[in-house]
C-alpha cells in the first residue's frame, strides 16, 4: 500500500513538473520548419513593389526585402513610436525637419553576395523621385509623389545617406517604413523585379511557379542572427474564395492573407476550428464614394450633400460587412489609427445622425432641386466588376432610392476603372481605397490634392490645398493633429469623396504558428523575420 | 487516300489560319489593355508613362503589323512574350500543359469507361426501367454546371470529413498516390458530364445498327444474344462512338476552364481566364490556337479513323 | 425514308390528340415539357410569384436559412434566394432563348443561302462555320464577352456567335436535301424567284430540325450563360443570374449557408435537364432518321 502511494506520488509529482513545463517551454521559440501562407492572386508584377500598388505584390515580397526602418513587426500599432530600424541603425533629423539623415549598417548582404551601401537607397530613392540625374526609370511609379518634397539625396559614405527636403515634412520618415517602400539593389535593374527577387531580407526567394505558389528559403547570411526562425515559407495563390477558406480550415494554409477575412468567415473559421486564433484589426483600407465635381448633378455642392445624408454608415457596416467595419472621415479612427476623427466627433458630420433624419435632410435638397422619389434624379454609379464593390454598390442604390436618385449599376472591368475614373468618364463611383500608410500626406495628397492622378473626384480646391500644405509642414505633433483635424471635417463637408466606413480584419492563423502579429495596416506586416512555429 | 489526307490538311491550315485572324481580332475588340491593367495594379494612370509602355511592348504599331509580325513570329516559333510576366509564352505555358493534357486523358478515360456500357445496357433493354432509370442520371450529369459539381464535391468533403485535395499541384513524380487523388475528383466531375454524351451516342448507335438487316439475320439463324450484340452490332456501332469520343476530348479542354478554377489546378484551361482579363495578347493567342490545333488534330485524327474503320469510306463512294 | 409535308397541307390529326400520343409514346419527353413549362411559368410570372424585390437588401436578415419568411434562405446582403431564383429564370430563360433564336435565325439564314447558293460561296461559307465552330463554346464566348463588355444583350451575343454554325449547318443540309426534288424544278419553270423557292418551299421543311436544334442547344447556352457569369464575364448586376448567385460570394458563405450554393445550382440543372429531355423526345420524334422504317 504504502508502495502503491508513493508510486502514485510520484506520478503526481512527474505529471504536475510537466504541466508546469510545458507552457513554459512552447513559449520559446524554435527553428527550422516551414509556413504556408494564402494569396489571392498571383503576383502581378512579381517583387516589383515600386511599380505596383496592390497588396498582392507587396505582401509576398515583404520576405524578400528591407526598409531603412520598419514597424515593430511584433506590435499591432503603427506610429512613430513603434518605428524601429531595419537596413538603419540610426537616424535623425535635423535642422528642424528638413534634413533626415540615416546610419546605415555595416553587415549587410544582398542574396546575390554584393555587399549594401548607401548607393543603394541613393539609388532606390532617386529612381523613385525621378531625380533629373536618376540611373534608371521605373516603367509605372505610383509613388513618385511621396517623394515631391525631396531635394536631394547624398550618400556621404558607404553606410551614410542624407535626405535634403525642400520644406520640414515628418511624414517622411513613416513613408520610409511602409511595406511600399523597400530597397532596391544599385546593380540590379528595376525591371529585373518584375520576374525575380535579389533582396536584403530574411528569406530568399526559390522558385516562383507563376499562377502557383513563391517559394522562400532561409537566408542563411541574414544580418540579424539567429533569424529568421522557419526554413521556408511558401505563398499559395488559391483564386476561388471559397477554396481559400476551405484550406485555412483544412490546415492546408496556415495563415491568412491580410484584409481577406470578413467577420463572417472568420465566425464560420472559429466555429469550425475553435483553436484558430483570429485577431481584429484595422485594414487602413475604406469603402467610399466618388462624385465628379466636374460634372451635373455632382458639380453641384447640395447634391453631394444628399448623398452623404442618405447613405447610413452604420447600416452599410451591418448590411455588407456584418459588423466588420467601422465609421470614420478621411483617416481611420483610433484605435485603428492615429490621426481619426474619434465617434463623437463624427456625429457632427454629414450622413453620421440619425438615418431617417438624414435621409429627410437629403429628401429636402432633392425637392427643392426638383426631385421626388416618383420623378427621381437618374444617375449612373460606377464600381468594379467585383463582389466586394458591386455589395457596396448595391447597398449605396437602395439607400439612394429612398431620397430620389435613381443610380444604375454600371459594372468595370478592372481593365477600365482607373483609366475611366482618371478620365473623369463618370458621374458617381463605389471605390475602395487602401493607404499605403496612416499619415495624412500620404492621404491627403493622394485623394484630395489638385492634379492628383488618384484625386478621381477631380476636386480642386486652394483652401484646402494651403490647409494640405500647413499640416504636412507642421513639426509640433499635437498641433499637426488638431490641424488634420479640421481637415477631415472640411472635406467631408465640402463631400467630394464621403467615406462609407473602414473595414477591418479578422485575421486568422492556427495557434502553432507563432509572432504573426497583423497590424492596423493591411501593407506594412509579414517581414516574417520573428515568425516561428511549433514542431 | 492520300489526296484525301492531302486535301483535309490544306483545309486545316487555312481553318487554323481563319482562326488565327478571329482570335487577333476579338482580342483587340475587347476594351482595356494591358497598359491599363498595369496602372490599375499600379492605382493610377499616367499618359506619359502609358505611351512609353507601349513602346515598349509593340502595342503602338497598325493592327494590320501587329498581326503580320505575330504570324511571322509563330511560323520561325517564337511565340511572344507575356505581357504580364515579362517571360517567353512557351516558358510559361510548357509547365501547364501535362496538366491540362492529363486531366482531360483522365476524364476521357472516366467518361468511356462509364458511357459505354451504360450505353449498351441501355439500348440492349431499350425502354425497360434499367433503360429509363440510367438515360434519368446520365442526362443529369449533362445538365449540371460542372463548376457546381466541383464546389459541392469541395464543400461536402470539408464538411463531412474536414479534409480537402492538396491546394497546389503535386506532380506525379513527387507523390504519386496524393497525386491522384488530386485529380480523381476533377476527373470524375468532367468525366461523369462527358460520359452522358458517349452513353447517348453508344445507345442510339446501337439501336440504330441493331434494327438493320443483318442483325436480324443473325438471330434467324439462332445466334445467341450475346454473340449477337458482341460481334455484330458493337462492331458496326462503334465509328459514330469513336468520333464522339474524339470531338468530346477537344471539347474538354475548353471545359476544364472552371473545373481547374474550382479545383486550383494549374492548368492551360485556367491560365486562358486570366490571361483574357489580363489582355495579355500573346498567352491568350497561343493557348487559343493550341486548342484550335488541338480542336483540328482531333478531327483529322477521326476522319482518318473513319476511313480505316469503315470500308465504304476508303473506297470512295 | 423522308417523309415530306407538302407545303400548305395539314398532313397530321388535331394538336390536343398529337400532344397526347407524345406524352404516351415519351414520358421522358413529356416531363422535360413539362419542367420547362413550369420554368417558363416562373419567369414570365415573376413578379407575382415573388415575396420579396429581389434586390432590396436587409441588414437584419443576412444569410438566414430557408424558414416561413424566406422559403430558400437570404443570402449576405439579405436579399431573398427564392424571389432571386425566380427572376434568374427570366435572365437564363432571356439568355437562353435570345441567344438560340438569334444563332438559329443567323445560321439559318447563313445556311439557307449558302446550301441554296452553293459552289464557291458555299465552300468559303463552310470554312467559316469550321473556324467559328473549332473553338470550344466556353473559350469562344469568353473571348467575345470580354470583348463585348457585360450587358444582357452582348452575353446573348457572345453565346450566339459560337452556336450559329450548328444551325447553319443543319439548315445546309436540309436545303441539300431538299434542294433536287422535282418540285424544286417545277417551281423555277413556272419563273418563282430563287428567293421566293427558299423562304416558301424549302424552309418549312426545316422547321423539324430546327426545332430539334434549338432544345439542344438551350441546355448549353443556359450552362454557357451560367458559366460566364461565374467567371464574372456574364449577366451583370443587378439582374439575378443563376449562375452568378453561384460565384464568389456563394462560395465564400457556402459553409455557414449551403443554400447559397444548392438552389440556385439545382434551378440551373433543372431547367437544361428538362430542355435536354423535351429535346431528345422531340429529336426521336422528329427526327425521320431514327424513325423505325
Amino acid at each position: 500500500m504504502t508502495f502503491f502511494r508513493f508510486t502514485a506520488a510520484l506520478w503526481a509529482a512527474v505529471g504536475a513538473l510537466a504541466l508546469v513545463a510545458a507552457p513554459g517551454a512552447a513559449q520559446t521559440p524554435q527553428s527550422g520548419g516551414h509556413l504556408n501562407v494564402m494569396l489571392r492572386e498571383d503576383l502581378p508584377q512579381g517583387f516589383a513593389v515600386h511599380e505596383t500598388s496592390t497588396i498582392s505584390t507587396s505582401f509576398p515580397s515583404m520576405p524578400c526585402f528591407n526598409n531603412l526602418v520598419v514597424f515593430d513587426q511584433l506590435k499591432r500599432t503603427e506610429s512613430l513610436e513603434t518605428l524601429v530600424g531595419e537596413l538603419a541603425e540610426k537616424w535623425s533629423w535635423q535642422d528642424n525637419y528638413r534634413n533626415l539623415v540615416f546610419f546605415l549598417r555595416k553587415d549587410v548582404k544582398w542574396h546575390d553576395g554584393k555587399p549594401f551601401t548607401s548607393k543603394d537607397v541613393k539609388f532606390t530613392f532617386d529612381v523613385l523621385r525621378e531625380a533629373p540625374d536618376a540611373p534608371a526609370k521605373l516603367r509605372i511609379n505610383p509613388r513618385k509623389d511621396w517623394y515631391a518634397n525631396v531635394e536631394a539625396v547624398e550618400a556621404a559614405d558607404p553606410h551614410t545617406v542624407v535626405f535634403r527636403l525642400k520644406r520640414p515634412q515628418p511624414s517622411l520618415l513613416m513613408m520610409f517604413a511602409s511595406g511600399y517602400t523597400p530597397i532596391y539593389a544599385a546593380h540590379v535593374p528595376p525591371a529585373n523585379y518584375r520576374t525575380s527577387c535579389i533582396g536584403t531580407g530574411p528569406f530568399k526567394v526559390k522558385e516562383w511557379r507563376k499562377g502557383e505558389f513563391v517559394d522562400y528559403v532561409k537566408n542563411p547570411d541574414y544580418f540579424v542572427k539567429g533569424r529568421p526562425y522557419l526554413d521556408s515559407i511558401r505563398y499559395v495563390v488559391i483564386e476561388n474564395r471559397g477554396t481559400r477558406m476551405s484550406a485555412l480550415q483544412a490546415g492546408k494554409v496556415d495563415v491568412s492573407f491580410p484584409g481577406e477575412m470578413s467577420k463572417t468567415i472568420a465566425d464560420q473559421i472559429k466555429k469550425a476550428v475553435p483553436q484558430m486564433v483570429v485577431t481584429t484589426v484595422g485594414q487602413t483600407v475604406s469603402d467610399n464614394i466618388i462624385m465628379n465635381v466636374k460634372k451635373p448633378p455632382f458639380d453641384n455642392l447640395k447634391v453631394r450633400l444628399a448623398v452623404s445624408y442618405a447613405i447610413d454608415r452604420r447600416g452599410m457596416i451591418q448590411a455588407v460587412h456584418q459588423g466588420g467595419a467601422v465609421p470614420g472621415a478621411a483617416l481611420p479612427p483610433k484605435p485603428w489609427g492615429i490621426w481619426g476623427i474619434a465617434e463623437q466627433g463624427l456625429a457632427a458630420l454629414p450622413g453620421y445622425g440619425k438615418p431617417a433624419e438624414e435621409k429627410a435632410k437629403a429628401r429636402k435638397i432633392m425637392a427643392e432641386l426638383g426631385y421626388t422619389q416618383e420623378k427621381p434624379l437618374k444617375v449612373e454609379i460606377g464600381t468594379r466588376a467585383i463582389a466586394i464593390y458591386v455589395d457596396m454598390a448595391s447597398f449605396v442604390i437602395n439607400e439612394l432610392k429612398q431620397i430620389g436618385i435613381e443610380a444604375t449599376l454600371k459594372q468595370v472591368e478592372t481593365a477600365q476603372w482607373h483609366a475611366m475614373a482618371t478620365r473623369g468618364d463618370y458621374q458617381i463611383g463605389a471605390n475602395l481605397t487602401g493607404l499605403g500608410i496612416d499619415d495624412p500626406d500620404a492621404n491627403f495628397y493622394e485623394n484630395y490634392a489638385c492634379g492628383s492622378p488618384r484625386n478621381y473626384s477631380h476636386y480642386c480646391s486652394e483652401q484646402v490645398g494651403k490647409m494640405i500644405d500647413q499640416q504636412s509642414q507642421e513639426v509640433n505633433q499635437q498641433k499637426r493633429l488638431e490641424l488634420v483635424l479640421a481637415l477631415q471635417k472640411k472635406v467631408e463637408e465640402e463631400a467630394p469623396r464621403p467615406i462609407l466606413d473602414w473595414k477591418l480584419d479578422y485575421f486568422s492563423h492556427w495557434p502553432y504558428v507563432h509572432n504573426m502579429v497583423p497590424q492596423n495596416n493591411i501593407y506594412n506586416f509579414g517581414r516574417m523575420q520573428d515568425v516561428w512555429r511549433d514542431k | 487516300m492520300k489526296t484525301y489526307l492531302a486535301q483535309r490538311l490544306g483545309i486545316a491550315a487555312l481553318t487554323l489560319f481563319g482562326m488565327s485572324l478571329v482570335i487577333f481580332v476579338l482580342l483587340r475588340l475587347a476594351p482595356g489593355d494591358i497598359v491599363d491593367i498595369l496602372f490599375s495594379t499600379g492605382g493610377y494612370v499616367n499618359p506619359s508613362e502609358r505611351v512609353a509602355i507601349e513602346k515598349e511592348l509593340g502595342l503602338d504599331k497598325p493592327l494590320w503589323i501587329q498581326y503580320v509580325d505575330w504570324m511571322r513570329n509563330m511560323v520561325t516559333g517564337d511565340l511572344g512574350k507575356s505581357y504580364r510576366y515579362d517571360l517567353p509564352a512557351w516558358e510559361i505555358i510548357r509547365p501547364l500543359l501535362p496538366v491540362t493534357i492529363e486531366l482531360a486523358t483522365l476524364s476521357m478515360i472516366v467518361a468511356v469507361l462509364l458511357g459505354v456500357p451504360t450505353g449498351v445496357i441501355s439500348a440492349v433493354r431499350q425502354d425497360s426501367t434499367l433503360d429509363y432509370v440510367l438515360r434519368v442520371v446520365s442526362l443529369a450529369g449533362l445538365s449540371m454546371p460542372s463548376f457546381w459539381l466541383g464546389m459541392v464535391i469541395i464543400l461536402a468533403l470539408v464538411a463531412w470529413i474536414g479534409w480537402i485535395p492538396p491546394m497546389t499541384y503535386v506532380p506525379a513524380s513527387e507523390n504519386l498516390k496524393l497525386h491522384m487523388i488530386q485529380f480523381a475528383l476533377p476527373a470524375l466531375a468532367v468525366g461523369y458530364r462527358s460520359s452522358a454524351l458517349i452513353m447517348r451516342i453508344t445507345r442510339s448507335a446501337l439501336l440504330e445498327v441493331m434494327r438493320e438487316d443483318y442483325i436480324r439475320t443473325a438471330r434467324a439463324k439462332g445466334q445467341g444474344e450475346r454473340t449477337v450484340i458482341w460481334n455484330h452490332a458493337l462492331k458496326n456501332a462503334i465509328l459514330p462512338v469513336v468520333t464522339v469520343i474524339g470531338i468530346e476530348f477537344a471539347f474538354l479542354i475548353g471545359g476544364l476552364v472552371v473545373t481547374e478554377t474550382v479545383f486550383n489546378l494549374p492548368g492551360i484551361a485556367r491560365f486562358l481566364v486570366q490571361a483574357i482579363l489580363w489582355r495579355d495578347y500573346p498567352i491568350v493567342q497561343t493557348l487559343v490556337m493550341f486548342i484550335a490545333m488541338v480542336v483540328i488534330i482531333s478531327n483529322l485524327a477521326v476522319d482518318m479513323l473513319y476511313g480505316v474503320l469503315d470500308p465504304r469510306v476508303r473506297y470512295g463512294s | 425514308m423522308v417523309v415530306v409535308a407538302a407545303p400548305g397541307r395539314a398532313a397530321d390529326p388535331g394538336w390536343p390528340e398529337t400532344l397526347l400520343r407524345f406524352c404516351r409514346k415519351k414520358p421522358l419527353g413529356a416531363a422535360g415539357g413539362f419542367i420547362m413549362l413550369v420554368i417558363v411559368f416562373t419567369a414570365v410570372f415573376a413578379n407575382v410569384l415573388q415575396t420579396h424585390d429581389p434586390i432590396a437588401t436587409n441588414a437584419a436578415a443576412t444569410l438566414a436559412p430557408p424558414s416561413a419568411a424566406h422559403w430558400l434562405g437570404t443570402d449576405h446582403l439579405g436579399r431573398d434566394i427564392y424571389s432571386r431564383i425566380l427572376h434568374g429564370a427570366r435572365v437564363s430563360l432571356l439568355v437562353g432563348l435570345g441567344s438560340t433564336l438569334v444563332a438559329s435565325v443567323l445560321g439559318g439564314i447563313i445556311g439557307l443561302l449558302s446550301g441554296y447558293v452553293g459552289g464557291k460561296t458555299d465552300l468559303v461559307v463552310q470554312r467559316v462555320m469550321d473556324i467559328l465552330q473549332g473553338l470550344p463554346l466556353l473559350v469562344l464566348a469568353l473571348v467575345m464577352a470580354a470583348a463585348l463588355g457585360p450587358s444582357i444583350p452582348n452575353v446573348i451575343l457572345a453565346i450566339s456567335i459560337p452556336i450559329m454554325p450548328r444551325a447553319a449547318r443543319v439548315i445546309r443540309s436540309s436545303v441539300l436535301s431538299i434542294r433536287e426534288f422535282q418540285y424544286v424544278e417545277a417551281a423555277r419553270a413556272i419563273g418563282l424567284t430563287h428567293l421566293r423557292i427558299a423562304f416558301r418551299h424549302i424552309l418549312p421543311n426545316t422547321i423539324g430540325p430546327f426545332i430539334v436544334l434549338g432544345t439542344a442547344q438551350l441546355g448549353s447556352a443556359i450552362l454557357t450563360e451560367a458559366a460566364l457569369s461565374f467567371l464574372g464575364l456574364g449577366v451583370p448586376e443587378p439582374y439575378p443570374s443563376w449562375g452568378r448567385m453561384l460565384s464568389v460570394s456563394a462560395a465564400e458563405y457556402a459553409q455557414k449557408a449551403p443554400w447559397l450554393v444548392l438552389f440556385p445550382g439545382i434551378a440551373i440543372s433543372l431547367a437544361v435537364f428538362g430542355s435536354n429531355l423535351l429535346g431528345d423526345a422531340l429529336r426521336d420524334t422528329l427526327d425521320p432518321r431514327l424513325r423505325g422504317a
